[in-house]
């Protein structure tokens, strides 16, 4: 993975961070067809997210083939400015990525 | 290192058994050994009453429960109905992401705290039926 795929902003409000996230990833639910061909896209999704403020894991998501296509991912958890938020992927396929943002 | 994690680290294990459930009961009892549920109030879910595009329906929950440890989703229509869980490690009680949905159908939200499940429901209707979920 050379492009990067997550987007994070994080903002605290009297002492609750708020961060929202957006990850680039088609999500192919292995039932959608190309019309020209009729073949079925194989199945292609993210099963992990797992979250850490300041090196900690604060949160972990399992994910289904019922997630929309590039996912969106909002939460909020005590912190305050400065701290470090990050977000890693992994997809079926074993891709990943990892992104960290600053609370502002 | 700028704070990176391996992926696979995870501390959980991924409900694999729970995803590949059919129908709803089972896939409840895969995820959490049980389908017998408390019916709550403390769950809010913020959703469309009618989703304009079924591929893309937000949701958000906020849980009314203290020490809320993880929150589920649930959609009663999709061929694999277990949507996801999040697992809460610090004291959180509130998701927002997108979903999809095969067809109208009622979302239930699970919600485990202090060890016990909580649910709440809502049906949500979409506005044509072209998903693939």
């Amino acid at each position: 993975m050379t492009a990067r795929t997550i987007k994070i902003r994080a903002h605290e409000v009297d002492g609750q961070v708020i961060v929202k996230s957006v990850i680039n990833h088609p999500m192919e639910t292995g039932r959608r067809k190309i019309k020209k061909t009729g073949k079925k896209v194989p199945p292609h999704y993210i099963r992990e997210v797992i979250v850490s403020r300041n090196r900690r894991i604060v949160m972990e998501a399992f994910w289904g083939k019922s997630i929309s296509r590039n996912p969106f991912l909002a939460f909020e958890i005590a912190g305050r400015k400065g701290d470090s938020i990050t977000i890693s992927w992994l997809d079926n396929r074993g891709n990943s990525d990892t992104a960290t943002a600053k609370v502002r | 290192m700028s704070g990176a994690i391996i992926p696979g680290a995870a501390l959980a294990e991924y409900p694999s058994k729970a995803f590949l459930a059919k129908e709803t009961p089972e896939a409840l009892r895969e995820a959490f050994g049980s389908t017998d549920l408390g019916e709550t109030d403390k769950i809010e879910i913020e959703a469309p009453l009618i989703a304009s595009d079924a591929n893309m329906v937000p949701v958000r929950i906020h849980s009314g429960f203290d020490n809320t440890e993880s929150i589920s989703l649930v959609v009663a229509a999709n061929e694999s109905p277990f949507t996801a869980v999040f697992k809460l490690y610090e004291s959180q009680n509130f998701v927002s992401t997108r979903i999809r949905m095969a067809d109208s159908s009622d979302l239930l939200v699970i919600v485990k705290a202090d060890g016990m499940l909580h649910t709440s429901t809502r049906p949500i209707r979409v506005g044509r039926n072209s998903c693939e979920a």
